[in-house]
């Protein structure tokens, strides 16, 4: 099996050599195929896939590798349908609700434990310990995809946010040496603004949340803590504030950022850095690949350092990804397991993550990009030793569903309210989703 | 199937004299009107009165993703709407910006609509009609891309206006970002609405305009009216119904505007400053899975449209009465 993928997806991919030596991960074989040695159980069956759009530049190249070797493994034809992340948890939400769903689907890392909390989700658990896997998972992944001790999610793919900067404007400004803690960042941001007073230093992305967590957890902060079986809000104890006040404090009294930037999300951020006047932006190492897409140019003239915590180390940052979940209702149990097999470990996996940037959910392949001397990846693999989970609870969703932390950075970067009157309003809100229960 | 019955009535007997075939008719026209309103009955009973019940059926349980895919019901009598209708958000939040935004759509909608219409009135048939279809491509352009071409035309750093009025000197470049302000917001979100909706109105009034007598304005003319008396005194009594009309489809439109606030900067969460009871609903619905609460604001917005346009409906026939 194995050198069939490797023979048909060297056609459709440009892979790494590497990825032919980590072929004893995906020695195990599908359970379904012991019961059926010829491998073709799902002849005439087709199996619906989601996929998430902008992950993989090259997104449909890979999969119509990855289609001719599930067909030739199985018999089953593959539909792949990309999603937008935009609206993505509405549409699930919709489809779990309508009985609509596919038999696949990649779940953002947050949203896993809220699906499963429906009764969506097939459990997992003893089909990975079956296959022998579960001892190679990253445990970040494996943390945020379980939910009362039952796996829900396969590890896929994680990534992380560090800083990412522009190196023409760093150079202009005469920073040599990177931002090791809060006030080297600040002195960076001044020497940016003095350096040209039309650059940006650093846009504070209100419509980001991810972008302000490092620095509550940069500042021994908490998002929010399980004490006992309830979850209670910890952003407005003073470490989390001390770490908003420094975060927004940045935009507000020093200048490093613009109005425009207030709603900004993420997509919006990275546009604003492509237009080559802002200084450096918290963003993933996934977009690396979008820059190099997107501007060319641009892409030779960017560096990275991890987000530094106050006193100087490397803050947390959140641990972002995708599992492959299956969907309980899909009549396809055994198939959906071998295309998830065949996606999370060996030869697709580790390309997938070569052609997305990402960091492959097995810690077997995760090894060999954490020594990478790439300085694109060494960064962001410094930073993903500091990776962090936000709450999971399947109530953290609607805390994310509120935008909460969004609304609260929102409300201080526009002066509507202080940091403490944000904080303590966002806290609010999220305990009472927390004690509203499950 | 429904309408097997209709076509089997369609057939009408030859005209002819005699009492029975009048008697029949007579009976005949009991059920006609009914028969060939089935389909469209029908219709409307399965794709707007079921889910309209089923809406009002979920607002009185505390329905979440849980329930949505076990199929649990799980009933809370009131307490939905007890939270909704207690809380200060709706009553400082949300209504105001629901009602106040609203109202100047419509009076902005439905003016801006008669004055285009008063325009192509008087225009030649040539210039009538490429007007009439300028002014209606706004209306084609779907409400999405509508939103975002306002967005963009507003956006803070390199939108049109931005650099239109640093250019004038009137504001520092980057340092005003109106969607974050409630007033701003809805400034643009205004913009867009009208923008997308007075070529209905002007449409409309327009068709109302052109079956108005040429003979009552020379009468008017001659006993030394000013246009504007002559607008006054003709114009709007006759147009009345028409105005009626479109005054109500524009407040029930203006009152649930849905895709131009959630696709705005901030509309979609991240600034609950600027929601309106559409975007509420929704945001309850699938951002935070209470359906229940969210069905409870959609109830209590359907209401509030039945009882404006009951009251409309009800001075608009007094008056006919008098």
């Amino acid at each position: 099996m194995n050198r069939r993928i490797s023979a048909v997806m060297a056609g459709a991919m440009v892979l790494a050599l590497a990825a032919c030596s980590s072929g004893g991960s995906s020695d195990a074989t599908p359970a379904g195929d012991a019961s059926d040695p010829a491998g073709q159980s799902g002849e005439g069956k087709t199996l619906t896939v989601w996929i998430m759009e902008g992950t993989n530049p090259n997104a449909e190249g890979f999969f119509e590798g990855i289609s001719a070797d599930f067909t030739e493994q199985t018999g089953a034809t593959l539909d792949v349908q990309f999603q937008p992340w935009a609206g993505a948890h509405d549409k699930f939400v919709t489809a779990i609700a309508g009985g609509t769903g596919p038999d696949v689907a990649e779940v953002g890392t947050t949203w896993t434990a809220e699906f499963a909390g429906t009764g969506a989700l097939a459990d997992i658990t003893d089909k990975v310990a079956e296959a022998g896997l579960d001892d190679d998972l990253v445990q970040g992944l494996v943390e945020a995809g379980t939910l009362d001790g039952k796996l829900y999610g396969m590890p896929w793919y994680a990534g992380v946010r560090s800083i990412v900067y522009n190196k023409a404007l760093f150079a202009a400004a005469g920073i040599t040496t990177m931002p090791t803690s809060w006030a080297e960042l600040l002195d960076a941001v001044e020497a940016l603004k003095a350096a040209d007073p039309a650059t940006i230093p650093f846009p504070i992305a209100g419509d980001s949340q991810y972008g302000a967590m490092p620095f509550i957890w940069g500042a021994d902060g908490d998002i929010a803590t399980l004490e006992g079986d309830t979850w209670t809000s910890k952003i407005d104890s003073p470490e989390a504030i001390e770490g908003l006040k420094f975060y927004t404090g940045l935009a507000l009294d020093h200048g490093s950022s613009t109005a425009a930037a207030n709603t900004w999300n993420e997509a919006a951020l990275l546009q604003g850095f492509i237009g080559g006047n802002v200084g450096m932006m918290i963003s993933g190492n996934w977009t690396m690949g979008r820059i190099a897409a997107d501007a060319p140019d641009m892409a030779e003239n960017i560096g990275a350092f991890p987000i530094p915590s106050r006193d100087g180390g490397v803050a947390g940052s959140f641990l972002g990804g995708s599992h492959l979940s299956i969907f309980n209702d899909s009549p396809n149990q055994d198939l959906a397991w071998e295309f998830v097999q065949l996606m999370t470990t060996g030869d697709a996996a580790a390309a997938w993550a070569e052609e997305t940037g990402f960091f492959p959910g097995q810690v077997s392949a995760l090894e060999a990009s954490v020594t990478s001397d790439d300085p694109l990846v060494a960064p962001f693999a410094e930073q993903m030793l500091e990776g962090r989970s936000v709450p999971v609870t399947p109530l953290y969703g609607q805390v994310q569903g509120a935008k909460i932390v969004e609304a609260m950075l929102q409300s201080i970067l526009t002066g509507r309210l202080s940091v403490e009157e944000a904080t303590a309003e966002a806290a609010t809100a999220m305990d009472k989703i927390f004690s509203s229960g499950s | 199937m429904s309408t097997a019955p209709s076509v089997r009535v369609a057939p009408l007997a030859p005209p002819g004299p005699g009492s029975g075939w009048r008697r029949k008719a007579r009976r005949r026209s009991a059920t006609r009107p009914w028969l060939l309103l089935s389909p469209a009955l029908l219709v409307l009973g399965g794709l707007l009165l079921w889910p309209l019940a089923r809406v009002v059926w979920l607002s009185f349980q505390d329905y979440g993703l849980k329930q949505l895919v076990s199929g649990e019901t799980n009933f809370v009598g009131l307490a939905n709407y007890r939270e909704i209708l207690g809380s200060d958000y709706l009553w400082t939040g949300v209504l105001p910006n629901t009602v106040g935004f609203a109202a100047v759509c419509v009076v902005l909608t439905v003016g801006l609509g008669t004055l285009a219409a008063v325009f192509l009135n008087i225009l030649k048939p040539t210039w009538r009609t490429i007007c009439s279809t300028a002014v209606m491509v706004a209306w084609a352009v779907p409400a999405i891309t509508g939103t975002y071409v306002w967005v963009w035309l507003f956006d803070p750093l390199n939108g049109l206006v931005a650099n239109t009025l640093a250019n004038l000197g009137v504001i520092e470049p980057g340092t005003v970002n109106w969607f974050t302000d409630r007033l701003g917001f809805y400034a643009i979100a205004t913009l867009n609405v009208v923008h997308h909706g007075f070529p209905f109105v002007a449409i409309t009034v327009l068709a109302a305009l052109m079956t108005v007598p040429r003979e009552l304005y020379e009468a008017a003319i001659v006993d030394g009216a000013t246009s504007w008396q002559r607008f006054r005194t003709i114009t709007v009594p006759i147009l009345k119904p028409v105005f009626s009309v479109v005054t109500i489809l524009s407040t029930i439109w203006d009152f649930k505007v849905f895709t131009q606030v959630y696709l705005m900067p901030g509309g979609n969460g991240g600034n609950s400053e600027v929601f309106n009871l559409g975007v509420w609903s929704y945001i309850q619905s699938f951002s935070q899975g209470k359906y229940g609460m969210g069905s409870a604001i959609a109830v209590l917005l359907t209401g509030m449209l039945l009882l404006i346009t009951l009251v409309y409906m009800r001075t608009l026939f007094k008056e006919e009465e008098l």
